[in-house]
Parts: C-alpha cells; structure tokens; sequence
C-alpha cells in the first residue's frame, strides 16, 4: 500500500515537473538551435511591420547570447532521474528490504532463542547441581549416622565382651579358689592323717605302749587342732 | 582576471551531451547514466546484502545491514519515534540514492555529481513534498491542508500573520529549499573542484614560471586534495540533511500535535 503510494507520488512528481514552463523550455534542444531560436523570438518580437526595435532587439540579443540558466532543470533528466529513482525504490522496497529484514528478524530472534536456551540450560544446570548438592549433604548426613550408629554399636558391644570377660574372669577366679580351697582342705586332710601316723608311730616307739590306742588319737588329734590354730 | 581566461564557460562544467536521442524529451546523458548507474549500485547492495544469512555479518551484508539500520536509528526514530521504523525503507532509499549520485563527483573520471543539475533534485523534492502532504492527508483528513498551517496557541491577531507565512514555508518553501539546498551545495562543491583542479593544472604541468612555479604550484594541489576530502563529507551531509528534512516533514504530518 505504502509503496504503491510512493510510486504514485512520484509519478505526480514527474507530471509537475514536466508541466513546468521553465521545463518545456530547457527541452527544446542543443546550444546553436536555442541561439537560435532566441534570435528568430527577438526579432519577431522587436519588429512592428515595417519598423524595427532595434535597441529592444539588441537587448533581446545580448540575452540570447548569455549561458543557459544553471538552476533550469531539463526535462530528460528529470524522466530519466525520475524513473532510476523510482525504480530503485520500487525494487528496494519491494524486494530488498523485506528480505533485509527478514535475515535482522531472523537473526535477532536466533539470538534471543540462543540466550533464552543458554539462561534454561543454565537455570537447569544450577538446579541439578542443587540437587547433587542436597545428595551430597543427605549422603554426608548419612554416613555421618551411620559412623555413629557403628561408634555406639562398638562400645556397646565392647561393654559387653569388656562385662562378659570379668564375669568369666570373676568365675574363673571364684573357681579357682574354691579349688584351692578344696585341694587345701584335702591336703589338710591328707597331712593330718599323715601326721596322726606317723605321731602314733612315734608316740609307739617313745612309750612302747603305755597308752592305749584310743588316748593316743585323742591326744594326737588335740595336738594336730593346736597346731593347725596356730598355722592359720 | 586571471580565472576568468583560464576557466571556460560555466555551462561547460554541467551540460552533457546527449548519448542517445539528442535533443529530444528522453535524451540520455550523462546524467541519466549516472542515475541508473546509482540505481544498480543499491539495489545491488542491498539485494546481495539483503539476502545473505550470515549469522555474523561481513562484506556487503555487513555494509548492507549497518547502512540499513543506522538510517533506522539516526533518521526513522531520531525524526520520527519507533512508528518511523516502517518508513525506514523509503528513507533509506532516499539517502543510498542520493549519496551514490552525489559521490560521482569525487569518483575518478567521473567527476560529476548528478545532483548538481537542478533536475534530479527537484524531482527528489517533489517527491518528499508529496510524500507528507499525501501523508498527512491521509492521517489528517482534509482539515490538515489547515491546521498544518494554523500553529496552535498563536495569538488571534498574529494568524493573520502567521498563516500566510506558514503557507508559503509548508507548502511552497519546502520543496524549492530541499532542491536547492541539495543542488546547489553540490554544484558549488562540483565548481570548487574544477576551479582548483584547472590551477593545478595551470601551475604543475602548463606554466613554467621558474620560482613562483615552485612556491606557489603546491598550494592548488593542496587545496584540491582537502576539498576532495571535503566533498566526500559534503556528499555524505547532503544526502543525510535531504533524508532527515524529508522525515522531520513526514512526522508532522503524522504527527500534528508536534
């Protein structure tokens, strides 16, 4: 629409311009025919049936021979202007430029694609490195309970082996007494019987018997329980 | 004295003979050929520009892309606010076309701004002239032709004074001050060239005038080099001042309350 408007501008352009007077007048042709011309204009101009302006036809002259006006613009270079202009802008806008946009449009969306994807991309990233860094932390937690729970199981057991060994040991020892207690008492046993014989033999052989058998055991047993008293 | 028996007619710097159908409505010169030569410059650039699909942009996408969008952001929106996006492409169109015929005349053996023949301006003018009002009307309606003219907050009296004058600037003035802003900074610049070039010529290769020669035969040299330079600027400023003015034109009529 809006280049249809801007060829129909220029089209009027070239109609106004061509309409001009001062324009026509640049058309008609090289130097010597406008010379010319001008001089064939000056003398109809300064004769008036048989007499003749010769003073207006001098004036006429010298303008006839001064140079063509630099500000007269000349009707070919107008059309031939006009139409390199308005086919520049007729194929510029029409073709080129949308396709210049295009590629910018294209272009700047590319880019904007680009870094909207690189803020995703970047925005997932940190979020998965929160995730393994929450992992991390669980996982550290973890293990850290789990070293804790071993620390506590260690010592309960340790307590235990630690409480079962002196139990043992203490069952050990009280049996170990107990033997030496009974191996005590059987060796006291064992000593006085020995003793009370060979007392009795001794006794036997001092007084060759003087005594009968049961005084001297009674007398042998009072002396063995005197001695064991004194032993303890 | 002395530049006028050097120089020749003035008329010989601009008239160009024609190359086909002389003397006629559609003859061909070198004008024209300039013209067309321009044409194919930029629909080339920004046809082999325009489709190219580089991610990162080289050569003539680059040169494409970057004119395309500095015209968006310096002229569209500078004149005209994000809504002058749309009107980018006939900006750009505008200033390409008329900085390749404007930059003939620093192009070796060419050496000839089309633009510094009133025609191709008037023509551009009068194409931006109808632009904005054709723009405004259909915007506006029929009352912009008056509120165009009628600034608001002007005193009673002064309308009488104001419109008249608003008339002739928006709707005479405007054409005639775009084409001969345009033609004549680029014919003054065509002459100075000429005239500079014709007395290196004079001083370096004609005259052998001993000492003087050698003092003073740099100094046009000189001078042709650095307005060389300054044409280049010239021919860059003026497409860009055409274009601008041309937006700035087109954002009143959008625009009104502006």
């Amino acid at each position: 629409m809006r280049i249809r408007s801007l060829l129909l501008a220029g089209l009027l352009a070239v109609g106004v311009v061509a309409a001009m007077p001062s324009v026509a007048h640049a058309a008609s042709g090289n130097h010597a025919e406008e010379v010319f011309e001008c001089v064939e204009e000056a003398i109809e101009a300064n004769t008036r049936g048989n007499r003749v302006d010769y003073t207006g036809f001098e004036h006429d002259l010298e303008d006839c021979k001064k140079a063509k006006s630099l500000v007269t613009p000349a009707l070919p270079e107008i059309i031939w202007g006009g139409l390199a202009f308005l086919i520049v802008l007729a194929v510029l806008m029409k073709f080129a430029f949308p396709a210049l946009k295009k590629g910018l449009k294209d272009r700047e969306d590319k880019i904007r694609d680009d870094l909207e994807s690189a803020s995703r991309a970047r925005e997932d990233a940190e979020a998965e490195a929160a995730t393994y860094r929450a992992q991390i932390g669980d996982a550290r937690s973890e293990a850290n309970v789990i070293i804790e729970d071993a620390r506590a199981d260690a010592e309960r057991i340790r307590r235990e082996v630690v409480t079962r060994a002196e139990a043992e040991a203490a069952d050990i020892r009280e049996r170990a007494q107990e033997d030496i207690r009974l191996a005590q008492e059987r060796a006291m046993s064992d000593l006085r019987a020995q003793v009370t014989d060979l007392s009795i033999g001794l006794a036997e052989r001092v007084v060759e018997r003087n005594l009968d058998r049961d005084t001297q055991v009674a007398l042998i047993e009072s002396y063995i329980n005197s001695v064991g008293n004194e032993t303890r | 004295m002395v530049l006028g028996e050097l120089l020749p007619n003035v008329n010989e710097l601009f008239e160009w003979k024609g190359i086909f159908g002389p003397n006629t409505a559609f003859e061909f010169n070198k004008v024209a050929l300039m013209a067309f030569v321009s044409t194919i410059i930029c629909i080339a650039l920004f046809w082999i520009g325009g489709t190219r699909r580089k991610l990162v942009p080289t050569g003539v996408q680059n040169v494409a892309e970057a004119g395309y969008l500095a015209i968006e952001e310096n002229v569209s929106i500078a004149a005209m606010g994000d809504e002058g996006r749309k009107w980018t492409p006939f900006f750009a169109t505008l200033f390409f076309w008329i900085f390749f015929i404007n930059i003939w005349s620093v192009v070796p053996f060419i050496q000839f701004p089309a633009t510094s023949r009133l025609a191709i301006p008037l023509f551009l003018a009068i194409v931006s002239w109808m632009t904005f009002i054709v723009t405004g009307f259909v915007k506006q309606g029929p009352k912009y032709f008056f509120s165009n003219i009628n600034p608001s907050g002007v005193p009673f009296a002064l309308k009488f004074l104001v419109i008249p004058i608003e008339f002739f600037s928006k709707y005479l003035l405007r054409p005639l001050t775009l084409a001969v802003r345009l033609f004549a900074n680029m014919t003054a610049g065509h002459v100075l060239l000429a005239i500079f070039a014709i007395m290196t010529n004079e001083l370096l290769v004609k005259h052998n005038s001993g000492l003087y020669q050698v003092i003073f035969s740099p100094l046009p040299f000189l001078g042709l080099v650095a307005f060389t330079a300054f044409e280049i600027l010239v021919a860059v400023l003026q497409a860009y001042i055409f274009t601008i003015l041309t937006a700035v034109y087109i954002n009143e009529s959008v625009h009104p309350e502006h």
